[in-house]
């Protein structure tokens, strides 16, 4: 009834208007807010909707319009959600009815559709919408009161009145406590990565105190293994890796690490997270020294054009500001101009190494690599020049050596090596054929194949103006020999040719005078590489540029073709309607760096809090971690999301708190059920397979086999005698390790928001028959003790899984290993292998 | 966390999770094709040398093309270089190969010979990635892990994407990651050049005998409905198939199980073998097999252009005998056997600083060839068009996604419904972009 009275108020709105005025006023500004961002230029489905013809030509389903029947268009059934697939606009609610009316009108009039500016120039005048304002993630922080609930007894914190109402307004209620042996289990695991220990489980068993568990959490927030497991969290987000992305080779940056242990060493020092967030955008602007390694994020960037704005957007302010590079954004008010203007602030800096040795040390060892450089060239000289020169007595004598290779001419005054040389060349096919009859018509080729080539080399050099640059070098347009002669010339002269000797085999035709400067030479690199140290070490950081500069926009996305410059300067969104405010310190780090760690920027804490949460429920609040735009998903608790964000603001931003707030919660305590479904309200703690490192470095523990050095340079996992935690291992942007590729690991190339979690034969292979598992059940098996099987039964399960086995379980392991000897670590490694091991409940 | 259903529906698949709705019983569209072979020739080879002769082009070897500059490419290129290679009518269609492709020249009847490919970039890299995830950046999931997602493998003891190369390709795993789709899905990458077998799959090798993998199996079993409490039962059932594996997958890469004369038809090199482990793959059910040339970018010759004819002594009697074998076992017309690069190469000669001497020719990303058997493409002929020169495809322009949705689509798949939903998107291999080629298909 109230559809159809909103229809009827658009036809009276429209009775005194022109067509092409209800269009302009009523059809064109709906169609531009809802469907040209898909269907002009771009053609989603085919479909074009800049003009009538468009309309009537439709898309691969068919025309979108029926001139004067809008029951019958797709259009209308799109926007109206009544077709079975196209429910228009793709995202968000249906259309207002109003508009909806307008648009069935238009096309009930004959859809008339003038020509007009707008769909084309949509970029240039860019406005943000009332209703874009007005998307949730835009609004202020609010501090909501926790609400009320029926059921009073189940809560004990704010969150869980959060929670508890949401889950009575579905009638449905939260699990009871877990059991407590399984709480510190979860909770060990959660903030260290690590299971809790036999004798730390009693402990909290025997504690009866009211805040026994607060304890649990305290020591384990104290513990330098927490800062383990929650700066690999940060390092998801980080996309950090031990080595450069190249194509055709590894390339290590061996000092990656320093970032990582500074990531690791934030978390477990509670660095407020504000600062966090402006050390890693603009550390070295701070003046403060401890907090340059923060920019480490950008000091490692794999280096593609939109990578430092992708990961500073999605990764702390849950933006996908990259998807504009080429267009506007389809579906939030982001223009593409605010990501140039982001993409000039990352290009008015620079990666820069930071020695973290003194001036003096630097300076000496820079000297010495001068040193060494110097006399590695003049070696290198020497050496090209007698080659060049040997080659060239070798070639006047070209028409002997030839004949002495065939066995015709003697051999007197001719090196033996060299004929052999010869020889092997004429050996290949239709080789001596293509020699001229004379050997002295070849010699001549021969001599002058070398002098040609000498003068186009000198030729090329003055074109490039004597540049090694490659990016001169191949746009240079240069000089070469023809194909033939070119073959020639790179059989005699080049590397292995017959008349080259390079460094080495030249060394017994040089003689005399020659034969001391060389060895002299020789020498001098030798004691230069004998008085250069290790380099000292350094981070990767960044720096401004001297001459910061704005960047002009790439049209669709391509940097041959500029339009508009974009002013350094903060995104639209979040500026006040006048447009946003520009960067004028230096590259504009810093001021983006206060714009982001605000506490009036309504997502930097809402995001963070968000990955909080889903680093203990295994889902955010808003499930998209890295998108809180219109395509991402909304928030579950919207109010709940805000409280805990303005808590952490409260509370200095630190993250610590976050954690305590969390996880002394009833929502955080609850039992995991056997209810299907989604949980999205949190009827159940969620279960979940243990990540990566969390296994890897569970397996080690128990074992007795992990070695829990803190910090330091990264071992590569494929080394099954290093049992340092996974956290330090190898992290490959153009390899991933095998094993953590198996358990889901993210792909360091980009931000990652979350990590997925399979469970699939392939990661059973590695349970069944991988070296970790064999040795540690092998080192389980020597640390067991027992006089009987059930005693090694009883003390294992203490190790592995921190209690006693019941009766059955005995009976079973007493069963297994019967056989004694291998059937004990095959057992072990059984029980490794159990869901009760692999799974956090 | 997957639901135990869905769990369990990902086991019972095998390596595939269900990216249709319901995959099993009704597809988009009719299953023409099960399998795909993508012979991969990394580098970038040459159309103007291969399979798209251009009188023209010889006709002005050695000047600047008439038509104007020349476009602009990675690096400078100069006059126009002949192919040094004669081209020969081939098959009842009469369709011109290149002499250094004999054997594909006689089986040139089964092969749409696509003319008019064109990517955006001049570099290996992005166009690496458009032509197997999509698009120029890294990140997004390649076409196997796509198939693999979508259709699952029809054998669940093997996986459903396996990518042959010896060593690894420009950007390596970039080129078959599963990216935000769930890791079983990405390539299983096998290094060609260690023969041996068991080195082949992750931890494959069995530490302990079947009987006592047996025993340790069921000690799990009845370990875990102990604790009976676990929602994820799905454990047992991987470890089952896993135990399989360990035993199907090994027969089905050694290649030393075929006759010595097979061996010797596809030739004794790594795309040879390659091509060899290929087809015992298919017959076993494994969706994709993706075979790189070689290391690195072995077609990429910017020096000399006569490098092609040793690639091809290698690449052509694989290929050749691949479609012969798969044909005689009445395979190829539910495989499609796809040959290409990431781009082609200039008519003109390279003349940057970069060469050594100008024999070769630059990065084509204008217009270069693909050919396509099996899996219902149509044989013997040819679709599009370069301009005089072989620079430019200017008739019935193919990109990427456009052979991808073609592929896709014999494959029962419409290519603008196989989505996944990552970072608040719905995602696909084609983009926002492809057409399926109705004059490609029979």
């Amino acid at each position: 009834m109230k559809w159809l009275l909103a229809v009827t108020a658009g036809v009276c709105l429209s009775a005194a208007e022109t067509p092409a005025e209800f269009f302009e006023t009523k059809v064109r500004p709906v169609l531009a807010k809802n469907c040209f961002s898909c269907h002009t230029q771009t053609k989603l489905g085919g479909l074009a909707m800049a003009s009538r013809e468009d309309l009537l030509k439709g898309g691969k389903t068919g025309p979108a319009i029926v001139s004067g029947d809008p029951e019958k268009s797709l259009l209308v059934l799109a926007i109206t959600h009544q077709h079975e697939r196209f429910k228009m606009p793709p995202s968000g609610a249906k259309m207002d009815e109003v508009s909806i009316g307008h648009i069935k009108q238009w096309i009930r009039d004959g859809a008339v559709f003038p020509e007009g500016p707008g769909t084309k120039q949509a970029g240039k005048q860019y406005i943000v919408t009332k209703e874009q304002r007005q998307w949730w993630a835009f609004q202020p922080v609010k501090n909501p009161a926790p609400p009320a609930v029926k059921n009073k007894a189940w809560g004990k914190s704010p969150i869980d009145a959060f929670i508890l109402a949401a889950l009575e307004a579905k009638d449905k209620k939260g699990m009871g406590p877990a059991d407590r042996r399984t709480l510190i289990r979860r909770a060990t695991l959660d903030l260290t990565g690590l299971p809790p220990t036999a004798s730390e489980i009693d402990a909290f068993l025997a504690d009866k105190s009211p805040d026994a568990f607060a304890k649990v959490v305290d020591r384990l927030l104290a513990s330098p293994h927490y800062g383990e497991r929650w700066g690999r969290v940060w390092l998801d987000v980080a996309r950090y890796s031990d080595d450069k992305l190249n194509s055709t080779m590894d390339e290590p940056r061996p000092n990656a690490f320093r970032y990582r242990d500074w990531v690791v060493q934030a978390f477990n020092k509670d660095m407020p997270y504000d600062t966090f967030v402006k050390a890693q955008i603009a550390g070295d602007l701070l003046g403060k020294p401890e907090l340059i390694a923060g920019t480490g994020l950008y000091g490692l960037s794999p280096e593609f054009q939109d990578d430092r704005v992708d990961v500073t957007t999605r990764g702390f302010l849950a933006l996908t500001v990259a998807c504009a590079q080429c267009h506007d954004h389809k579906f939030d008010p982001i223009p593409t101009k605010d990501y140039y203007s982001l993409l000039g602030v990352f290009n008015s800096s620079k990666q820069n190494e930071y020695p973290l040795a003194d001036k003096e040390a630097v300076e000496a060892w820079t000297k010495k690599k001068k040193e060494l450089d110097k006399a590695k060239e003049d070696l290198t000289n020497f050496y090209a020049k007698q080659t060049e020169q040997l080659s060239e007595i070798f070639a006047a004598k070209a028409d002997k050596y030839l004949l002495a290779a065939q066995d015709k001419g003697p051999y007197d005054g001719l090196d033996g090596e060299t004929i052999q040389r010869f020889r092997n060349y004429l050996k290949k096919k239709d080789r001596l054929a293509k020699i001229a009859d004379s050997p002295a018509v070849f010699r001549a080729e021969l001599i002058a194949v070398q002098e040609e080539k000498k003068q186009i080399d000198e030729k090329n050099n003055i074109r490039l103006g004597g540049s090694r640059e490659r990016g001169d070098l191949s746009q240079a347009d240069l000089l070469s020999l023809a194909p033939d002669k070119f073959y020639l010339w790179r059989d005699f002269y080049r590397n292995g040719g017959v008349f080259n000797y390079g460094p080495g085999k030249i060394d017994r035709f040089i003689e005399g005078q020659w034969r001391e400067h060389l060895g002299l030479l020789k020498q001098i690199v030798e004691t230069a590489e004998k008085a250069l140290p290790e380099q000292y070490p350094f981070l990767h950081a960044m720096a401004d540029n001297d001459k910061p500069k704005n960047e002009h926009i790439y049209i669709r996305g391509n940097r041959a073709n500029l339009g508009e410059e974009a002013p350094r300067g903060w995104l639209t969104i979040l500026s006040p309607e006048g447009g946003p405010p520009r960067f004028e310190k230096g590259s504009g780090r810093l001021e983006l760096a206060e714009r982001i760690a605000n506490k009036n920027n309504p997502l930097t804490a809402r995001v963070m809090v968000n990955r909080i949460w889903q680093g203990h429920f295994g889902e955010g609040i808003v499930r998209s971690t890295s998108n809180f735009g219109r395509l991402g998903e909304a928030p579950s608790h919207p109010e709940l999301l805000d409280w805990l964000a303005t808590k952490f603001m409260e509370k200095n931003w630190s993250i610590k708190a976050m954690h305590r707030e969390i996880m002394l919660s009833s929502t955080y305590q609850m039992a995991t059920g056997n209810i299907e479904g989604e949980n999205r309200l949190l009827e159940q703690f969620p279960a979940r397979r243990l990540d990566a490192e969390s296994l890897r470095d569970s397996i080690l523990s128990v074992s007795g086999r992990l070695n829990s050095e803190l910090g330091g340079k990264a071992f590569p996992l494929e080394d099954v005698k290093q049992n340092r935690r996974t956290v330090y291992g190898y992290v490959s942007r153009r390899r991933t390790d095998t094993m953590l590729n198996l358990f889901d690991f993210p792909n360091p190339n980009a931000t990652s928001e979350k990590r997925v979690n399979t469970d699939v034969p392939l990661q059973r292979l590695f349970l069944l028959n991988s070296s970790l598992m064999a040795d540690s059940a092998e080192a389980l098996d020597k640390k067991v003790e027992g006089s009987t099987p059930s005693e090694r039964i009883q003390n294992g399960y203490r190790a592995i899984f921190g209690r006693t086995p019941t009766k059955a379980e005995t009976d079973l392991g007493v069963q297994f290993t019967k056989a004694g000897g291998e059937a004990w670590p095959e057992y072990w490694q059984v029980l490794m292998a159990t869901d009760e091991f692999l799974m956090v409940r | 966390m997957m639901t135990r259903r869905e769990l369990l529906q990902t086991v019972g698949m095998g390596f595939g999770g269900c990216g249709l709705a319901s995959a099993a019983a009704t597809t988009h569209f009719p299953v023409k094709a099960k399998h795909v072979i993508f012979i991969f020739l990394n580098g970038g080879p040459s159309q103007v040398d291969t399979f798209d002769p251009k009188p023209m082009l010889q006709k002005y070897h050695g000047k600047p093309m008439p038509a104007g500059p020349n476009l602009k490419t990675e690096r400078k290129t100069g006059n126009l270089l002949g192919s040094p290679f004669t081209f020969n009518r081939c098959g009842k269609s009469g369709i011109e190969v290149s002499e250094i492709f004999p054997r594909i020249g006689q089986n040139i009847d089964e092969f749409a010979v696509i003319r008019s490919m064109y990517t955006d970039r001049p570099n290996h890299e992005p166009s690496l990635l458009i032509m197997n995830c999509g698009v120029p950046l890294p990140g997004k999931p390649s076409m196997g892990s796509w198939l693999s997602y979508g259709l699952g493998s029809m054998n669940k003891n093997l996986p459903g994407f396996v990518v042959l190369c010896p060593g690894v390709p420009v950007i390596g795993s970039q080129l078959w990651t599963s990216a935000f789709l769930p890791a079983v899905h990405q390539g299983v990458h096998l290094e060609t050049k260690d023969k041996d077998v068991r080195k082949l799959v992750p931890y494959i090798t069995p530490r302990r005998s079947a009987e006592e993998q047996r025993k340790q199996m069921d000690l799990l079993a009845s370990l875990n409905k102990l604790q009976s409490e676990s929602k994820f039962e799905s454990g047992v059932e991987s470890m089952e198939v896993a135990f399989r594996m360990q035993k199907e997958a090994p027969e089905v890469f050694d290649i030393s199980k075929e006759p010595e004369k097979v061996r010797e038809r596809y030739g004794d090199t790594e795309v040879g073998r390659g091509c060899l482990m290929a087809r015992r793959m298919v017959e076993k059910g494994v969706r994709m097999v993706q075979i790189y040339h070689g290391n690195g970018q072995p077609w990429d010759n910017h020096d000399d252009i006569q490098i092609h004819r040793k690639l091809a002594n290698e690449a052509d009697p694989a290929i050749g005998a691949l479609i012969e074998d798969l044909r005689d076992r009445d395979m190829l017309k539910e495989t499609i056997v796809l040959v290409g690069g990431e781009f082609g190469r200039t008519p003109s000669v390279e003349v940057s600083g970069l060469v050594s001497h100008q024999n070769g020719r630059d990065h084509n990303n204008h217009g270069y060839s693909m050919i396509v058997a099996g899996g219902g493409f149509k044989g013997g002929i040819t679709y599009g068009a370069t301009d005089d020169f072989g620079f430019k495809a200017v008739e019935k322009r193919v990109y990427a996604h456009d052979l991808q949705a073609t592929m896709l689509h014999q494959m029962g798949i419409d290519h603008t419904r196989l989505t996944y939903r990552y970072g608040g998107r719905d995602f696909r291999l084609t983009d926002v972009g492809g057409e399926v080629i109705h004059d490609l298909i029979a």
